[in-house]
Parts: structure tokens; sequence; C-alpha cells
């Protein structure tokens, strides 16, 4: 009980997620509604790429960020149903929820992206094509997203069950798809910016740094951005072992990051050209300095770490930092075309069209919408 | 079984790209969207420039990596030519293929238009088929099985070797030659087209063929070895020059 009294009472936090709820709905509608209509009326043209050689659009940035926060979701509630860390427990139940929120959002955008995607649910499992990366994600991904809403419907059945062994298949199959995720890239020999044995490594810790940056913004998101309102072993968990995982992985991510940057304005390899442009933009340093350094600093020093305002500046940061390195990588592994002539410009251009920020926001609205939703009818934080 | 291969000769062709429009009115192509292109390459500064060119079809490769990466194996190598096909029936249009291949010879149809105005729009579709051109090969020769016909929506095309023509071939037979009459009509229609004659059309496993008679004895090479896809298609340059005209790195 005296737990319970370290919340916010139990109707305004009602209320809470209903205004939570409505937002996401409202997003979900424009999101929504902007590309439906434009799948209608100009068909999926609309979504910029070209037969130039960018091939993989916002759209597939977008499915890759979701899915990636998803499979990083279910790594960090693993660690409490897995491995018994006991202080992540009142984290856990939001982080599968958030886990499956994530999904949903990443899987419509590839659907709505994919030309026949229906066709994808049959003929993907029964021609076996297992030299394909991508026949082993699908597969995956399928158990992946089955065996989450198993446990999450457990969760809803029986709310006080403690953990759950079918986490142990939740948590290898996240790992298992996010470890695919990156050969889907790094088994690209004709693509230079993408190929390399590291990229299955680097998705794996962006996945999970990603993760703690969302597990951070939601448990504050839900104590109405008060860090007074937090329960006390939440706030301690924030500003001990998860503030100190998420500054390693947020290391671990700039040296990784900033490493292949390196790597690739000193390579004279052709193709590497890529990164001269890259680091030459804006949105590279800031996605480096502003949205990697930055947070590093802030959870690493006491101070900040403890702050509650420092530790959501840190967790958004990072969000949209992930976002836009997300973007770099794939648009950048593209952007030297493959085998043209002279006519085609020796970097191909791109920026997304208003059918891909609809998709983005399409995705926005349906993972808050799937959250929200839960926190505020199916339990997803009543012991959180 | 032939597998069957390709040899242009960069030494006689003259880049008319008579091959780019047969193809085109053949395989009813998009403008713009060429299966088999010409791609120019202008080298240096006036007065001391250099214009060059190199035909690239699809190369048909014996290792294709569009094969191994297309989930639903939409994709695959026709075992009786050795022509990698598609699917439509199968191809979900995720264009892992168009990022996997090398030599950048796929196409997606519900792409933005290469050349405006868009011409499906002038001419919209009916049925499966996602545009209906005035130009058209005849309806049995469809076969949306092995990628040939009119593209429907949602999915990759490719150059198919002219697979319609080239699998009525007589049995046997160890090239494909527009001047012989009795293979005339199984030739592809960018071999078939080739003014200068630079192209040529034959049984790689057939020893006697006269493709691996130009392989053998003028050099014939295949572009980006270094990937291990062995493409099918070989071109010979008399030695003098480089294959791929243009292919110094382009890094400033």
């Amino acid at each position: 009980m005296a737990m319970m009294t370290d919340t916010a009472p139990e109707q305004g936090r009602s209320n809470h997620f209903l205004l939570h709820l409505m937002a996401a709905l409202v997003l979900l509608a424009l999101g929504g509604g902007y590309v439906i209509w434009e799948i209608l009326q100009f068909g999926k043209v609309q979504f910029n790429t070209n037969n130039a050689g960018i091939h993989w659009g916002m759209a597939i940035v977008t499915y890759d960020y979701f899915l990636l926060t998803s499979t990083g979701l279910a790594m960090v509630a693993s660690l409490w149903h897995v491995f018994g860390i006991k202080e992540f427990e009142p984290v856990a139940r939001r982080a599968l929820w958030l886990a499956m929120a994530g999904l949903m959002g990443g899987v419509v955008v590839l659907f709505l992206e994919l030309g026949n995607p229906w066709i994808a649910l049959w003929a993907t499992p029964l021609n076996m094509q297992t030299s394909s990366p991508l026949f082993w994600k699908v597969l995956l991904v399928g158990a992946y997203a089955v065996s989450l809403g198993i446990v999450l419907l457990g969760m809803i059945n029986k709310p006080d069950a403690g953990r759950n062994p079918l986490m142990m298949l939740v948590g290898l199959l996240a790992l298992a798809v996010t470890l695919v995720a990156g050969l889907v890239y790094g088994m690209m020999a004709m693509r230079p910016v993408w190929f390399g044995g590291e990229v299955p490594v680097v998705f794996l810790i962006e996945s999970f740094m990603g993760a703690l940056a969302f597990t951070m913004f939601f448990s504050h998101l839900k104590n109405g951005f008060n860090h007074a309102n937090m329960r006390p072993e939440t706030r301690l968990l924030f500003e001990g072992t998860l503030a100190r995982m998420f500054a390693i992985s947020i290391g671990l991510h700039f040296i990784l990051h900033a490493g292949r940057a390196l790597t690739g304005l000193w390579s004279n390899a052709e193709g590497m050209q890529v990164w001269e442009y890259l680091v030459a933009q804006p949105l590279f340093h800031f996605a480096l300095w502003g949205c990697v350094a930055l947070p590093f600093v802030l959870m690493v020093l006491p101070a900040t770490r403890s702050n509650g305002l420092m530790q959501i500046l840190a967790a958004a940061l990072v969000m949209i930092g992930l976002l836009i390195s997300r973007y770099e990588f794939i648009i950048g592994g593209q952007m030297v075309p493959l085998f043209k002539g002279t006519w085609a410009t020796d970097l191909l251009h791109y920026s997304p069209s208003n059918g891909e920020w609809a998709l983005l926001v399409l995705a926005v609205g349906l993972a808050n919408t799937v959250y929200a939703f839960a926190a505020w009818k199916l339990g997803a934080e009543d012991r959180a | 079984m032939p597998k069957w291969g390709m040899v242009i000769d960069l030494e006689t062709c003259t880049g008319c790209q008579a091959c780019t429009t047969a193809c085109a009115m053949e395989n009813n192509r998009l403008p713009g969207e060429n299966w088999q292109d010409v791609l120019f390459y202008a080298e240096g500064e006036y007065p001391n420039l250099n214009l060059s060119w190199l035909p690239r079809p699809c190369m048909q490769c014996e290792n294709p990596s569009c094969v191994s990466v297309c989930p639903t194996k939409a994709t695959y190598k026709d075992e009786g030519t050795g022509v990698v096909l598609i699917d439509w029936n199968k191809c979900i249009g995720c264009k892992y293929c168009m990022i996997a291949c090398p030599y950048g010879v796929r196409f997606y149809m519900d792409e933005a238009p290469i050349v405006e105005p868009d011409v499906r729009e002038a001419f919209p579709a009916s049925g499966r088929r996602s545009w209906n051109p005035p130009f058209k090969m005849p309806d049995e020769y469809e076969d949306a099985s092995k990628g040939i016909g009119i593209q429907p929506k949602g999915v990759v095309s490719k150059c198919t070797f002219c697979y319609h023509k080239i699998s009525q071939a007589p049995e046997g037979v160890a090239d494909l030659d527009e001047d012989n009459p009795e293979t005339r009509e199984f030739t592809p229609a960018c071999v078939r087209v080739c003014a200068p004659k630079s192209r040529f059309f034959g049984d790689l496993d057939n020893p006697d063929s006269h493709v691996n008679q130009l392989i053998a004895e003028k050099g014939g090479v295949r572009l980006k070895e270094e990937t291990g896809n062995k493409p099918q298609v070989y071109y010979l340059s008399g030695g003098g020059s480089p294959v791929v005209p243009g292919s110094r790195s382009r890094r400033s």
C-alpha cells in the first residue's frame, strides 16, 4: 500500500492514459488517412523510391527503427523474466507492451510499403529460400510476434503472475530478429557502406540502447514527466543500473558510429565516398554530438543522471538520434549508383516524400495507440 | 540442356541503342526503364575528351545474388536455359533483389516515372496489367511465372534474354544467329537488330558454339568478377582498353 501512495491517484492515471490514447488516435488518423488517400489516389509511387538506385526509402527506415526498438524492449523485459534481475521488474511489463506497440507500428508500415504484402504471408514460409536473410527475418518476426502476443495475453489473464518462462523464447527470438536484421544489410558485399560482419552487433547495441531510451521516456510519461511521482524502486533503477547500462550502450554506439564514419572517410574504396557526404551534413553532427555524445555525458555524470528532466532529455535525444542514424545508414548505403554511366550523378539524392513522412506519423500514432490502450484497459501499467 | 550466354564485342559496338529500342518494343518496357541499356561514359575535359559506352543487359549470372536474397524464390534460375527469371505470382515487391544486384539491371513497377509524362496514365491498366501500352507482344507469349509480358503492379522485372523466343529454339543448336534462317526467330531481339553485329548468342556449355570460340580467341571477360556472381554475358574489348569505360574511381 505504501508503494501505491508513491504514484498518482488511480483516477488521474486513467485520465492520463485516455488523453494519451486520444492524442495517439489523432496522429494515427492523420498519418493513416494521408497515406491511404495517397495510395488510393496515386498508388505506392508516392513513396518516392526510384529505379535510379534508392530502392529502400524512409518506409524501410521507419520499419526497421520500430522493429529493432521492439526487439530491444523485449530484451530489456528479459532482464527480469529470463535473468531474474529484480531491479527490472517494475519496467518489464511496460517494456513488453511497448515492444508489441513498436512491432505493430513497424509491421504496418512494411505492409504498406511492400508491393504485394499478402503474397508475402504464404510465399515466404512455403518456398523455403534459406539462403535469404529476409526469409529468416520474416519467419523470426512472425514467431516473435506470436510468442510476444501469448506472453501479453497471459499477463492480461493473470496480472499477478511473476516471471514467465515463455519469455526465454521471446528474448531469444528478439535477439535473433535483431541479428538477422543486421545481416540483411551486412551481407550485401556489393554495398560497401553496409557490408561487414559487425553490422549485426551494431544493430544489437542500437536496439538495446533504443529500448532503454524508450523505457526511460515512457516511464516518465506514465508519471506525467514528474520525477517525484515515480516509485522509489523505479527511480533507483533509473539513477543506477539502467542509467549505467544506458550510458555504456550509448558509449558503444558512439564508438561504432564514429569508427565506421572514420573508416569510411579514410578508405579509398569506391562507394565509401558516401561518408564524405554524410559527414558534411549538419544532421550527422546533430545525431552524433547532440543525440549520442550529449546523452552519454548526461548519463555518466551523477548529478544529471539522477535528475528526472535530464533523463527525459537524454532518452528523447537518443530516440531521435537513432532514427537519424538508421536513416543515414539505410539511405547512405544506396547513394552510390550501381553500375550506371556517367550520366548518373556521383551520389544519388533522396529526401522523404510527404507520403513517407505520413508513414512515420502513422507508425508513431499506431504504436502509441496500442500502448495507451493497453495502459488504459489492459493493465499495462498496473504494477509499473 | 543449353546454358545460353551472350558475347558483346565492344570494338564494333557503335552505341546506337538499337538493342535498347528493340528490347523495349519486344518486352513492353516503360520509357526509360531499359532492360537492355547502353551506359555512356564521358571522361576528361575539352579538348581531351573521350566518350565511350557499354551495352548492359542482365548478366544472367551463374551464381546470381538476386536469386540468393529473394525471400520467396520468386527470382529463380531456369534450369532448362540458365536464364534468371522472375515469377510475378510470387514476387512480393520487397526489392531486395534490386539491392543485391551488382549490375543495377532490375526495375520496380511502382516507381516514379523515369521519363515524363508518365505513359502509364496515358494508357491506363486493364485487368492484372499495370498499364496498357499501344505496342505489346502477343498475349500468348505472356507468362507471369517467368516475368514475361506486361508487368503487374508491385513486382520487379528484368531482362529475360527474350525467354519466350530462346526457349522455343531447336534442341541441340549451338548458336542463335539472326543470319541463320533456322534460328532467326529464336534469337533475342537485341542480338537480332544489332547492325554492326556486335552481339552473339549461343550455348556456353557447347564447346563448338561460336560464343565459346569468341570468348577463347578474343579473351572474353565478365564484369565485376570480384562479386562471384559469374555472369553469362562476356565482353570483348580487344585487350587494349578496359572493358568498362570510365571504370576508374569516381572519388574526387
